[in-house]
């Protein structure tokens, strides 16, 4: 050996630690325009690096969509859209909204992929006193005077489609999801819905089966395991690359007959491409399908695919109606839209118009009380597309 | 629970990860090979590694259509790419002294980070999707159980890269030359042999190994933005656990992987989060070299 072996396990602490040290780098870009006579500052905060960055870039193109279709302006006044690189979490997402907050001074914030991108801009929101109107990830929050969600909370999808499962699947169902928060939420807000209408958990002790998330790539050795348990059907939720890697193997393991249902992310967007074939027939549950019947939805899915390959999925929808909320919100607040006239005036909104149908914010949670769909991945001329076989339940508290 | 607990049914929920394993496992060796034969012989720490593979992994996802002429073609060129970028990545080393690792380190590590950028950009951030031959897009009855009829070919064609591997560093003049640069590198340096060749070449036999891993592995471990780092810590952990200095031990650690991640995690689900990382662990402090001796004994 040319090298000694302390040299060696030296040199590889360095690598692993650099290895550590690396993931969660971004940088923020910053475009910030000075601000014309009556216009107003509207901040998006949103992953265009990293991870979830394919989620990030729908949410900008979404809130830009609305404001290409609507002159530039947001409740009468031409709107200085500046935009902000949340990068994987509050590490990067905290020092961008700061910037958007302080600097540019916005009056209203927008966006935000993370859940945990949110906690951390949280404090900011309540010393500064801007609203925020998120288009994605919501935590848990004490008070959320100034926060307003366009999205969902993480347990409604599971809580949607519980009762859907129950009626449908004679016997047994494996829930299995990733081990971290947002997999947390969801598969609760399935079992504990699917507990209460006396449906029965497969999984050998009764609990939901977690995967260690991102680590896990291969879930052969979970898919044996729902074998052994004689489950009737599978309720999961996946999201990103791990979404790809579950559905594409599940298509070709020993349960590939047994049924799937899912929170809609595991087939929605850009990952159900990634999917192919293997994604057909999949039952999913989600706030919004791109072939729902109403104008708003003909309107907005042509105007996306003006713009866009492929259909707008529930990221840029929420982003879409956020900036809907916005207009109506600036529009009310009067000739001085400040930051806390448009949070009042977001609190008195009532019913809003959108693609997904009409919805309203909850007065106790500050996210939209909202019907929930019942989709199937079927032909859609040449390409696999998520389409509505039915309507669930209307959530939100 | 019922069938598992049905004696003569106890092992048959496991056939299938431990099949799984094999693939994994063989995988990993194909993919890890290069970055053990680059710090064993040329002693280069290569942290770009992962992109090599990853830069396979989207030459198939843009080149497969579903045929088999698809699939020479998109092994010929992920195999050409990974390792012209391996040839590249020698000639940015050629300032670095041979031996200094953190320098080899921090370069790699930028250029991983560079090149993964790059491959996002060209690409999409969205995993691309990769269409094999429709002849192994389905699966096979193995011991009554369905398995994915890909994965199975898989193990034949990894099973014979390897082979293929170590008769060419066993008895080819390339792979005499390559032992004896870990033996005594002043040596073959005397006899006319240029380091800078050996590294050059060394680097881009590494790049076609991980190239064609990447084509061929896409299916299992699939193009993405963490395609690179999964496969980076994959292949560190092989180092960790087969040592440098030995093919057989980088077989060993590699199917031990394998092993671990899928049989390991059907057996024990609730350590899955740190069941590889364990058993590193356990490696390491019953035997501090790996779980085979050096490279000489082979």
């Amino acid at each position: 050996m040319s090298f000694t072996t302390p040299r060696r396990s030296r040199a590889l602490t360095a690598t692993l630690l650099a290895l550590v040290l690396s993931t969660g780098t971004a940088c923020a870009g910053d475009e910030s325009g000075p601000s014309a006579s009556g216009s107003i500052k509207i901040g998006l905060l949103a992953s265009l690096s990293g991870t979830y960055q394919a989620v990030g870039k729908d949410i900008r193109d979404g809130f830009e969509l609305y404001l290409a279709t609507h002159d530039g302006k947001l409740g009468g006044r031409q709107v200085d859209l500046v935009v902000a690189d949340e990068g994987n979490g509050a590490q990067t997402a905290v020092p961008a909204a700061t910037k958007l907050l302080k600097q540019d001074r916005v009056v209203a914030l927008t966006g935000i992929v993370g859940g945990g991108s949110v906690a951390g801009v949280y404090p900011l929101l309540n010393e500064t006193k801007v609203p925020l109107v998120g288009s994605n990830g919501r935590p848990e929050l004490k008070d959320v005077s100034r926060v307003w969600h366009t999205s969902y909370l993480s347990d409604e999808p599971g809580a949607a489609i519980a009762q859907h499962v129950r009626d449908n699947v004679k016997g047994s169902v494996y829930a299995i999801g990733p081990d971290y928060q947002g997999g947390w939420d969801e598969l609760r807000g399935f079992t504990d819905a699917f507990a209460k209408i006396d449906g029965k958990l497969a999984n050998p002790d009764g609990k939901t089966t977690f995967t260690p998330f991102p680590a896990t790539t291969n879930f052969t050795p979970y898919f044996a395991r729902i074998k052994a348990s004689g489950a009737q059907a599978v309720y999961t939720f996946y999201a990103g690359s791990a979404a790809v890697d579950f559905v594409k193997q599940y298509a070709q393991s020993e349960i590939k007959d047994i049924p799937l249902y899912a929170a809609g992310f595991l087939t929605e967007g850009g990952v159900l491409n990634a999917q192919g074939e293997a994604a057909r027939d999949i039952f999913s549950v989600l706030n919004y399908s791109p072939d729902l019947d109403n104008a708003e939805n003909r309107a907005f899915v042509a105007a996306w695919k003006a713009k866009h390959d492929g259909s707008p999925t529930t990221y840029a929808l929420a982003s879409y109606d956020a900036a809907a909320v916005l207009d109506r919100a600036i529009a009310a607040a009067g000739s001085d839209p400040t930051p806390e006239a448009i949070n009042t005036a977001i609190g008195q909104l009532g019913q809003i118009a959108s693609p997904r149908g009409t919805w309203q914010f909850s007065t106790t949670t500050h996210s939209p009380v909202q019907k929930w769909y019942l989709r199937q991945v079927r032909q859609d001329g040449r390409a696999l597309s998520n389409t509505v076989v039915g309507d669930l339940a209307t959530i939100g508290r | 629970m019922i069938a598992v607990a049905a004696g003569a049914n106890r092992i048959d929920p496991y056939i299938i990860p431990a099949l799984d394993g094999v693939a994994y496992g063989l995988l990993v060796f194909v993919a890890a090979a290069g970055l053990v034969f680059c710090f064993g012989v040329a002693n280069i720490l290569n942290l770009a590694h992962g992109t090599l593979y990853a830069i396979g992994g989207y030459t198939a996802a843009a080149l497969l259509d579903g045929g088999w002429l698809s699939l020479a073609l998109a092994l010929a060129v992920g195999v050409l790419a990974a390792a012209a970028a391996g040839v590249l990545l020698a000639g940015l080393l050629t300032p670095v002294a041979t031996g200094n690792h953190l320098t080899q380190a921090l370069l790699t590590f930028g250029v991983a980070l560079a090149g993964g950028s790059l491959l996002v950009a060209g690409f999409g951030p969205d995993d691309p999707q990769v269409r094999v031959p429709a002849a192994l897009d389905g699966s096979v009855v193995v011991a009554g159980h369905r398995y994915a009829a890909y994965r199975l070919v898989f193990i034949v064609v990894a099973a014979v890269i390897a082979t293929a591997l170590y008769l060419t560093v066993r008895r080819t003049r390339a792979g005499m030359l390559v032992r004896a640069a870990v033996d005594d590198p002043e040596m073959v340096a005397c006899m006319g042999v240029s380091p800078g060749r050996i590294r050059a070449g060394v680097l881009a036999a590494a790049g076609a190994l991980a190239g064609a891993a990447g084509v061929l592995g896409a299916p299992i471990i699939g193009p993405g933005a963490d395609t690179a780092d999964t496969v980076l810590l994959l292949s560190l952990v092989v180092v960790v656990l087969g040592g440098l200095g030995s093919m057989a031990g980088t077989l060993l650690a590699a199917l031990a992987i394998g092993e671990i991640q899928t049989l390991g995690v059907a057996l024990l689900p609730s350590a899955a989060p740190f069941l590889l990382f364990a058993a590193m662990a356990a490696v390491l402090a019953a035997r501090a070299r790996g779980l085979a001796t050096s490279w000489r004994a082979t």
